[in-house]
């Protein structure tokens, strides 16, 4: 017996349910072959741009196309799928086997259990966001003479800020829905309702090209403004969208679990 | 006699503005000790207090001198808590459930590897702890559950009903399991409707009848405070000596031949039979007593309750 028990740290606990999740959804088939499959784009857009350092080097055409920037659009769509793949079933899989006052008896406070499964899901978006694009900058830094160490790290800044961004509105959307249901497929359809909806009201409010809501277009003018310096009020509007999202996300979980985590 | 390491004083609590606990007030200080009542009589509202889960409208609440639910925390870090209704943690095996309930206590991955191999060692669960939770059957769901509760090494068990649902070789496996646990040093506190469970592990009782106390204290006061029922039988103790007893005051169960079964009630001494049978005449050849069972004494104990 030990009765020098210590109470464990919001940390570990967060840590723990966060490593579990993670390690249970790695052993699904789909989630194995999203992150086989994002071995691809890396390996492609360092072939381009490999193949533009070398045109530029021949001194024929400069290829006025950031390999980067395009990596982090064409990741959003397995973040995406990633997202929806294990952060919907989380929650709604946990109140449909009766497990939640199983946590309660535990050192487990319902902003904790929150914080746990949003971590389950911005993990893996941050890797599968981050991983490559740190490749591709070391690679950059390689191939280009006229690239330093500060330049990477700007581009590092970059990446990491995209993808926290990306990782807060993708795991709200998917683990908020989660917790508003007892089945995935359901929590699934509302995740992507709060796709839909908000960019249909953003179009009708501002038109095609007006300040997105929907996580989606959010995370694309996000990129857009850090990387082409484009439309840089959409990109803060887009990345507080985000964080909109990855509260909103938490404080769902959070409240709906606060009253279900009780005998 | 040991300190108490569970205190309620005057403990109130509503669900749904339905109030569940009505002045909950008993020192606990057994080793093992049975929390027993109908349904619906508050025993789980009772753990959720316990765990700092549910809180108390007013009252106190201590659990190893702490006070809830401020402490809650370190309540549920040295408590192992094996819930009815709550299954094990889905989507892996049994060992994955052990090792994630271990790490929610704060143990490192390998330490809780470690230690659930050991709960589960320790719980007779061989291969089987590496196939799906999903697939197990009732036992191997106790007995994980059990292990989930053990693996940190907790300082006080609460058991809610975890023999339910069990044949009755598992359920005397587990029993004896938990049994051990309590003779290791180890305090229980048990929630359970089977009475034969309270008496064979317990050695304390809170007896909870529509929210109140109906009795809180050691097992053996509650069934002394039942002289029992008294069968005596001789010449003379027919049907008229059996209406006067009854007329004393005496429940009388059966009167055939020369047998009298009764119960005497608060006369422990017997005083009014021997008079009546002296006054007589009648020749007492065998008298016994029947003590009575855990389970008779519960259901006399709930009666005085609902009369008051």
């Amino acid at each position: 017996m030990n009765s020098e028990s210590r109470t464990p740290t919001s940390a570990q606990v967060i840590a723990a349910i966060a490593r579990r999740e993670i390690t249970l959804a790695m052993r699904r088939r789909l989630v194995k072959l999203l992150f086989l499959g994002n071995l691809l784009p890396p390996l492609v857009m360092g072939v381009i741009l490999v193949v533009n350092t070398l045109v530029r080097g021949a001194g024929i055409e400069n290829l006025e196309w950031d390999p980067l920037a395009r990596l982090l659009q064409i990741q959003i769509a397995p973040v995406l799928f990633l997202a929806l793949g294990i952060g919907t079933p989380l929650v709604a899989r946990d109140r449909r086997e009766d497990v939640l006052f199983l946590y309660a008896t535990r050192p487990v406070t319902p902003w904790s259990y929150t914080a746990g499964k949003m971590l389950a899901v911005a993990v893996p978006a941050l890797a599968l966001l981050v991983i490559p694009a740190i490749l591709i900058a070391i690679l950059r830094m390689g191939l280009k003479a006229d690239f330093g160490l500060l330049d990477s790290i700007t581009l590092i800044t970059k990446v990491v800020l995209v993808a926290v961004l990306v990782a807060c509105g993708y795991s709200g959307v998917s683990v908020g829905p989660s917790a508003a249901t007892k089945k995935a497929r359901w929590a699934l359809l509302l995740a992507l309702m709060c796709f839909v909806i908000p960019s249909v009201a953003s179009d009708i409010i501002w038109g095609h090209h007006g300040y997105a809501l929907d996580p989606g277009q959010a995370s694309e003018d996000v990129i857009s403004a850090l990387f082409d310096n484009d439309n840089v009020s959409q990109g803060v509007v887009g990345a507080f969208a985000l964080v909109v999202w990855g509260v909103l996300g938490s404080f769902v979980t959070a409240t709906r679990i606060r009253r279900e985590m009780i005998p | 006699m040991n300190e108490p390491w569970i205190q309620l004083k005057n403990v109130h609590l509503s669900r749904g503005g339905r109030p569940v606990l009505k002045g909950v007030t008993a020192d606990l200080a057994g080793r093992a000790i049975g929390l027993v009542g109908a349904n619906g009589a508050g025993k789980s509202t009772l753990i959720g207090a316990l765990l700092g889960v549910l809180k108390a409208e007013s009252g106190m609440i201590h659990v190893l001198d702490l006070d809830l639910p401020r402490n809650a925390m370190q309540v549920r870090s040295r408590a192992g808590v094996m819930a009815e209704q709550a299954g094990v943690f889905p989507g892996g095996s049994g060992v994955d459930a052990v090792v994630f309930a271990a790490m929610l206590n704060g143990l490192s991955r390998r330490e809780s590897l470690r230690k659930a191999h050991r709960a589960l060692d320790a719980l007779d669960v061989g291969e089987e702890r590496y196939r799906p939770v999903r697939g197990y059957s009732t036992g191997m769901q106790q007995r994980c559950k059990l292990a989930m509760s053990l693996v940190h090494d907790p300082e006080i068990l609460i058991l809610d009903e975890p023999t339910v649902g069990l044949d009755p070789p598992g359920r005397t496996q587990l029993l004896n399991l938990i049994r051990d646990l309590r003779d290791e040093g180890r305090r229980i506190l048990v929630s359970t409707h089977i009475m034969h469970d309270a008496d064979f592990l317990c050695d304390e009782l809170l007896l909870l009848e529509a929210g109140t106390v109906a009795f809180s204290g050691p097992i053996r006061d509650l069934i002394d405070t039942g002289v029992g029922v008294v069968v005596a039988a001789g010449e003379g103790l027919d049907a008229a000596f059996a209406e006067t007893l009854g007329q004393r005051g005496y429940d009388i169960r059966e009167q055939a031949d020369e047998h009298i079964t009764f119960e005497p009630n608060q006369d422990v001494e017997l005083r009014e039979f021997w008079q009546l049978a002296a006054e007589r005449g009648a020749e007492v050849r065998a008298l016994g007593r029947d003590l009575p069972s855990l389970e008779s004494a519960v259901i006399r104990a709930m009666e005085h309750t609902d009369e008051q």
